[in-house]
């Protein structure tokens, strides 16, 4: 039996339908113990949108099946935290009790459409089975109720689709089959973990369109995960930007995406290729994602850091406000270094990566 | 559907043509030949040889042609008696003899006379059939089942104490030589602790008559328990040594099988819809790990065909296997062909029924 994290605080006000808190779940394999998640905290009101940000390997995905209890224990592990979902702590429900929250009140739209779906029962058949595990109607009425889904997500001759299987499909309309399937039960909370990736940029902006649209019929709240940040501008309201397991920087997307603090943040926005910069070299972060068995000590970023300084290599700086409470940061630029140490970046002292990154800033 | 099957029994004839094609060859290489064993056995008369070696286009020293003749001889295409390929009503000899066609050769139904007894070999083995397809269909049912649950739990539960323990047993029965298995059984639990018969299908001091004769089975439907409480616990040993190698080998492959739908992502979709974990493993994971496995299934039918042939040796069973053994001591031509062909036949019967399963499972490779 998997330890299970004590809840330790309240639960949130009333119109917060997701409070993740100081969130940290491991990953024990036979070469150490991975922190894919460690330490996160994010909340998330009724309706809105919130879009998690991050490069492959930062932990949004293991966020995701976290707060979906979706974590294979073992390897997995929920080492600390607490997720208040819609007035309580899901961490400390039973797995019997977590079956009537997934799905119903809570649910998730994966990558991959080519192989999310079943390949041996029909698209019917997989949303009835849901519809019918949550709702107390029967076979008949489940199927109308397929078939209303379908239509919502806007697959045209819904009725007759309903009966093909996966493999009649293609991916856009499978992932469009996978909203569907999602909303069946009327859920609370969508998480969608990077729903338009594996498909063609067309299709993306369809079901982009199609996933803003019935999350303002349905009025349900939305967890979008993406490394995309183009997506985030387009659809979210509040943006959670994660690195190496951990949030470096919140804001709604105006001010991070105009105004980004975290050289993270700024790192990802500079480089997106615009028009302009045809011909000339795409900028890049640095050095890769650490990796996962020995993390860097102080900030994660810190060697991949154009401004690193004295405390960057050995304090871990903490997520603070900046100005208001959803503004925040984790970076020593904008937080006061303890023991005095002076507030300006001091290139190349912390790391040779960063003296080279250092180098590339400047030219 | 249909046209699935249809398409699927049409490329069964080619099959069948190449089956009959290897059993003629392989009895050819065998050294000696029909004509030198008819010579051998002392309960033919020369006239009575004189009319087979005739009926089946032998000859002694045959050229290549005589040989090709022979072939077609035993396949009903050839006319032997006749010397042509039409039959005595001056119509293709192939054809069924109610259009007009011949009557020798297997095309016909006829597989010729056991060299041994001087029986008709298709008899021979109508008699023999029952035996082993009670114990080929027990050993497959058993098998199938107990390797699936196995393999299935073992995936489920991976790495408790339930998938150690298959590992091993499965590792230890694995290496256990069929024959080896069979005679260390009957020491066991026929000999030393008498709980099981060691040979025969029924009790000859009970039964009514020997096995599988009209006698037998006139007494068994009259009073049917008895008498399948007296056929089953002869088949325990027997069963248990024909599944044994088996279903060691294969709840090792369902359980990898299964482990590998288990971790595909429409499984964790499953999940995340907050279904039972039941119905998780069973709907979704199991229902796709059967693909694997029916196909595995199919291709081991054959293997069971062979080691009922040092099961039913061992344990003295009138099957089919038994028959085969006998043949092979006494150079039975054409008593092996026909047994070669006929269990050629079901085998390739048992793959067809194992395709049709397979697409009734997989909608994707329904051809229309």
């Amino acid at each position: 039996m998997p330890r299970i994290p004590q809840t330790q605080g309240d639960p949130p006000p009333s119109d917060i339908l997701l409070d993740v808190r100081d969130l940290r779940t491991h990953f024990r394999v036979m070469d150490g113990t991975v922190p894919a998640v460690d330490g996160v905290s994010f909340q998330v009101r009724r309706g809105e949108t919130l879009g998690v940000v991050g490069e492959s390997g930062c932990g949004k995905s293991v966020t995701a099946l976290t707060i979906m209890r979706l974590i294979e224990t073992p390897p997995g592990e929920i080492v600390s935290g607490e997720v208040w979902f819609d007035g309580r702590d899901v961490l400390q429900l039973s797995q019997d009790e977590m079956l009537d929250v997934r799905g119903a009140e809570m649910a998730m739209i994966f990558q991959e459409p080519m192989t999310s779906l079943n390949p041996v029962l029909t698209v019917g058949d997989q949303i009835v089975e849901a519809v019918v595990a949550h709702k107390k109607i029967n076979h008949r009425a489940a199927l109308d109720r397929a078939v209303e889904m379908l239509r919502l997500v806007g697959i045209p001759e819904a009725p007759r689709r309903v009966k093909q299987y996966p493999h009649e499909m293609s991916g856009g309309m499978r992932q469009r089959v996978m909203i569907a399937l999602a909303l069946s039960c009327d859920p609370k909370l969508l998480i969608a973990d990077e729903p338009t990736t594996a498909l063609d940029v067309t299709i993306q902006a369809q079901i982009l369109e199609l996933i803003r649209k019935v999350q303002a019929e349905t009025g349900t709240a939305l967890l979008l995960i993406t490394h995309d940040l183009g997506v985030v501008a387009e659809t979210v309201q509040r943006v959670v930007v994660m690195y190496a397991g951990k949030v470096v920087e919140t804001g709604t997307v105006d001010e991070v995406l105009q105004d980004p603090k975290h050289p993270y943040t700024e790192g990802l926005l500079a480089s997106i290729p615009s028009k302009g910069m045809r011909g000339t070299r795409l900028n890049v972060i640095k050095g890769s994602v650490p990796n996962p068995f020995r993390m860097p000590v102080g900030c994660r970023f810190h060697p991949r850091c154009p401004y690193a300084f004295d405390p960057c290599p050995d304090h871990e700086p903490p997520l603070d406000e900046q100005g208001n409470p959803e503004r925040r940061v984790a970076c020593w630029l904008h937080t006061k270094p303890p023991f005095g140490l002076e507030h300006r970046p001091r290139y190349g002292t912390a790391t040779p990566l960063a003296v080279e990154a250092a180098g590339e800033a400047v030219r | 559907m249909t046209q699935y099957i249809v398409r699927r029994v049409i490329q069964a004839i080619p099959v069948l043509f190449l089956i009959s094609v290897v059993s003629f060859l392989l009895m050819l290489s065998a050294p000696g030949g029909p004509a030198n064993q008819f010579n051998q056995n002392p309960h033919i008369s020369a006239a009575q040889i004189n009319k087979w070696l005739q009926d089946w286009c032998l000859v002694q020293n045959p050229t290549p042609l005589d040989t090709v003749r022979e072939y077609l001889g035993w396949l009903g295409v050839w006319n032997c008696s006749g010397g042509s390929f039409l039959s005595v009503h001056g119509l293709p000899n192939f054809l069924p003899a109610f259009l007009g066609g011949g009557t020798n050769g297997i095309l016909h139904g006829d597989f010729g006379y056991s060299i041994e007894t001087g029986q008709p070999v298709l008899g021979m083995i109508y008699q023999r059939l029952p035996t082993t397809i009670i114990l080929m269909g027990t050993a497959f049912v058993l098998w199938a089942t107990i390797a699936i649950i196995a393999g299935v739990i073992a995936a489920v539960r991976r790495y408790s104490f339930f998938d150690q323990s298959v590992t091993f047993v499965s590792y230890v029965l694995y290496s256990l030589p069929t024959f080896w298995l069979g005679l260390i059984l009957i020491f066991i639990f026929g000999e030393a602790l008498r709980w099981f018969p060691v040979q025969g299908m029924v009790n000859v001091r009970t039964s009514a008559a020997p096995f599988a004769t009209q006698a037998y089975w006139q007494s068994f439907f009259a009073d049917p328990i008895p008498n399948i409480v007296d056929i089953a616990s002869h088949l325990v040993l027997p069963v248990v040594t024909l599944i044994a190698v088996s279903i060691a080998g294969d709840s090792r492959f369902v359980r990898s099988a299964m482990l590998d739908s288990l971790h595909q992502d429409y499984v964790r979709t499953a999940r995340a819809k907050g279904i039972r974990e039941r119905q998780v493993i069973i709907r979704h994971a199991f229902r796709n790990a059967l693909l694997p496995i029916l196909t595995n299934l199919a291709l081991e039918i054959a293997f069971l065909f062979s080691g009922a042939i040092v099961t039913e040796t061992v344990f003295s069973l009138p099957g089919m296997g038994r028959l085969y053994y006998d043949g092979v001591e006494n150079s039975d031509y054409f008593l092996l062909m026909g047994i070669l062909l006929i269990g050629s036949v079901l085998v390739v019967l048992m793959n067809l029924l194992a395709d049709i399963a397979y697409a009734f499972a997989d909608p994707r490779i329904r051809y229309d």
